[in-house]
């Protein structure tokens, strides 16, 4: 008994140690939390720039929306029929009549048909137009850590 | 091992806790700060109304025929006045000048709204629907002054834009297209009848003030954009066309419409008066009394000879007559005890049933429908659609009056009037849609203006409907045949070479009170062509011209000017261009390969 009591205080570390890896394992604690606060921090304030700038930029949108719709009437109104007879009767052309025409037999012709006003991509599918919104904006630091992982993963299944 | 001083490592250790803990502590203060709460607003949210952009109007080929502009409301904040009571009052005359100057107001009334403001006012608005360039100078006078030494500036005056509809066409197609007022509300034409789509729904919502809530913003999609059967060019040559014709007949007004008979589109509508919808507020003007705002769907009338299409047509189909069928004329018949004579009062003695469609003989007529009997003749007729709506798609349509056997003021002799459109009144939007059944083989369409509706880039087109099969599909052939053939034997009409149309005119009497009006007439014309594979059906009517009573005179030009645009415009062939028979074979051989 003696004899394994001396080989016990042989491998018990020393005090000092001991209190060395537990302010070393507190300290490891600590900065985990720092880095996670701070990543939140970090993320929590670029949500709120954006955020804060789509706040901003919506009179804007709306501004750029009215000039829009601006525009597009007044190139209609500069391409109306009256403008365009004008313009056409200046440059000498005049409204043909059935016999100046020449009918030429093209196969393949496909004749003008009525407007096509769909958009491609997913609008053009029923979505409904949202705005893009980045996950990055509206995830948790769970959800990122997830999606980070899931996209660092290899692709494919078993060799 | 030399061991390091407890002393240090408390000190590094204190002083990480303290880093770590400061960050936490940071986080908290950051976003409990009043300043961080004056911008995300504690998390509030606020009431906002949305009113979505209206929705705009385009023809089939993409033509912008109702779009909107730019506007704004004009007003003055008067929490921007200086707060000494004599320097505010030099400030609202500069306003009350500056608004007179720009805008048209008279600065008194101006100054005496800004003077006499209740305690506690903080806005008065003083113009709203501004134009953007009396806006806009306005606003470089407000630039100009801004650094008036004096303080005096026009800071006070606000600008809020919107917008409101605008018509670039101005009074293009403005019978179909209806108008917009300032509140918004569409008025007639397709503007009334789609309102609800094109206006969208403006909606109150609680708003996030957080910007950390962005996503959560509403996204108020614009009223929906609507497509229209309508061909700008088309539209725009018809109403030339009846322009022109109103003056050169002295005509009271004028109706054209223009339909596909396959499809039931219109392709074009004009009657007259129109007037420039970008001045809606002189619609009272323009249309005194109880004037229709669109005749072609909104004003019955006896349209005359063009019924007899329909009572042939019915005769036809039941197997009253034949084409070959042989009528003695005696020039005039006895129907319930009344004479029914023809237009010149003669007798035009044997005739085939062609024969009596080329000299429109209303004695001939009468006599096919009384051959028909009650039953056969107003079920035909019912079923052609006469006193009915037909639907278009168009705020503000008449329903027309059939008289039926059994209704108390049916006479049996209206057995032998409504042969030839005389004791019916009839919208010339029914009369199309009744012929549409004799160009159409024998089926009736659907007229309407709405060619496809555009949301969230995704284009809806309509469907094409088929109201009725009135009679079969043989019976319009032979019609049309018949129509046809009338029409090159009637030595007066020469419509368009190369071309086979089948039409008919119709000269009808204007009822009043105790019979018939002497003096005036409604001249009008119905056809269609090519007769082999028919692309447009059109209407033609003038009411009471003064340059002639016939309408064979006044109709017919106008429907062959009509015509003649439609080929054009609508790329139609010649017959012998078009048919397959008279393509050269060798270029059929490369068509094949």
């Amino acid at each position: 008994m003696e004899n394994v009591s001396q080989i016990v205080q042989k491998v018990r570390q020393a005090n000092w140690r001991v209190q060395r890896q537990w302010i070393g394992l507190f300290l490891l604690g600590l900065v985990a939390v720092s880095m996670v606060a701070g990543l939140y921090l970090n993320i929590t304030v670029r949500a709120t720039l954006a955020g804060r700038e789509v706040q901003l930029l919506q009179p804007t949108l709306s501004s750029d929306r009215r000039k829009n719709s601006d525009l597009e009437t007044q190139l209609a109104g500069l391409t109306s029929v009256e403008s365009m007879q004008k313009r056409a009767g200046s440059l000498g052309f005049q409204p043909a009549n059935p016999e100046d025409i020449t009918y030429v037999f093209v196969p393949g012709y496909t004749p003008k048909t009525a407007v096509d006003m769909s958009q491609p991509g997913p609008a053009s599918q029923g979505q409904s137009q949202k705005p893009v919104l980045l996950p990055e904006y509206s995830e948790s630091l769970f959800d990122w850590i997830t999606r980070t992982l899931a996209a660092s993963a290899p692709a494919g299944g078993q060799p | 091992m030399k061991m390091l001083p407890y002393w240090r490592y408390l000190t590094v250790a204190v002083t990480m806790i303290i880093v770590g803990a400061a960050i936490p502590v940071q986080i908290v203060r950051i976003q409990s700060s009043p300043e961080v709460a004056g911008v995300t607003g504690n998390g509030a949210y606020e009431w906002k109304t949305f009113y979505p952009a209206r929705g705009v109007i385009y023809d089939r080929h993409g033509n912008l025929l109702a779009g909107n502009k730019t506007v704004y409301e004009v007003g003055v904040d008067l929490t921007a006045m200086p707060a000494l009571e004599t320097k505010a009052l030099d400030m609202q005359k500069n306003i009350a000048l500056a608004v007179q100057m720009a805008l048209g107001i008279d600065s008194a009334k101006v100054l005496k709204r800004m003077t006499d403001a209740v305690a506690g006012t903080q806005y008065i608005k003083l113009d709203d629907f501004v134009d953007s360039d009396k806006a806009n100078q306005l606003m470089q006078l407000q630039d100009k002054v801004q650094a008036d030494p004096s303080g005096l500036n026009l800071n006070a005056v606000q600008f809020q834009a919107h917008l409101m509809r605008s018509y670039p066409e101005n009074d293009l197609a403005s019978t179909i297209l209806g108008f917009v007022t300032e509140d918004n509300h569409g008025y007639l034409g397709v503007e009334e009848k789609y309102d609800n789509i094109l206006a969208g729904i403006p909606v109150t919502l609680l708003v996030p003030t957080d910007p950390r809530r962005a996503e959560e913003y509403p996204h108020i999609p614009p009223g929906q954009t609507l497509i229209l059967t309508i061909d700008r060019e088309i539209q725009a040559s018809v109403e030339k066309i009846l322009d022109n014709a109103l003056e050169s007949t002295d005509s009271v007004s004028g109706t054209i419409l223009v339909m596909d008979p396959k499809t039931g589109e219109i392709l074009a509508m004009s009657s007259t008066p129109r007037m420039n919808l970008n001045d809606y507020t002189r619609v009272g003007e323009i249309f005194p009394g109880a004037t229709p705002f669109d005749r072609a769907i909104s004003q019955a009338y006896e349209v005359g000879s063009v019924a007899k299409i329909l009572t042939m047509a019915a005769a036809l189909d039941n197997g009253t007559v034949t084409p070959d069928t042989i009528f003695f004329d005696t020039g005039v018949i006895y129907v319930g005890g009344f004479p029914i004579r023809n237009w010149d009062n003669n007798a035009w003695g044997y005739q085939d049933m062609t024969g009596c469609l080329a000299h429109s003989l209303n004695v001939c007529l009468a006599w096919v429908s009384t051959q028909m009997g009650n039953d056969s003749f107003y079920s035909y007729m019912q079923r052609f659609g006469l006193g009915h709506l037909t639907g278009i798609d168009l705020a503000g349509e008449a329903p027309g009056r059939l008289k039926l056997p059994g209704d108390s003021d049916w006479h049996p002799v209206d057995l032998g009037t409504n042969a030839f459109g005389q004791g019916v009144a009839i919208t010339p939007i029914q009369m199309v849609m009744a012929a549409s059944a004799l160009a159409n083989n024998g089926q009736m369409v659907y007229p309407h203006v709405l060619y496809a509706q555009v949301r969230g880039g995704h284009q809806s087109n309509m469907s094409q409907w088929v109201v009725a099969t009135p009679i079969k599909a043989e019976t319009a052939h032979t019609i049309s045949s018949m129509l046809a053939n009338a029409l090159e034997t009637e030595s007066s009409v020469d419509l368009l070479p190369g071309y086979s149309i089948a039409g008919k005119t119709g000269t009808a009497q204007i009822p009043i009170p105790n019979g018939y009006d002497s003096n005036d007439i409604n001249a009008s014309f119905i056809g269609w062509g090519p007769v082999d594979d028919p692309r447009f059906l059109v209407y033609v009517w003038l009411e009471k011209p003064q340059s002639n009573k016939a309408a064979s005179v006044v109709a017919t030009p106008i429907f062959k000017q009509v015509i003649e645009k439609l080929v054009v415009l609508m790329g139609i062939p010649p017959d012998a261009v078009r048919l397959p028979a008279s393509v050269p074979q060798e270029q059929v051989q490369n068509t094949d390969q």
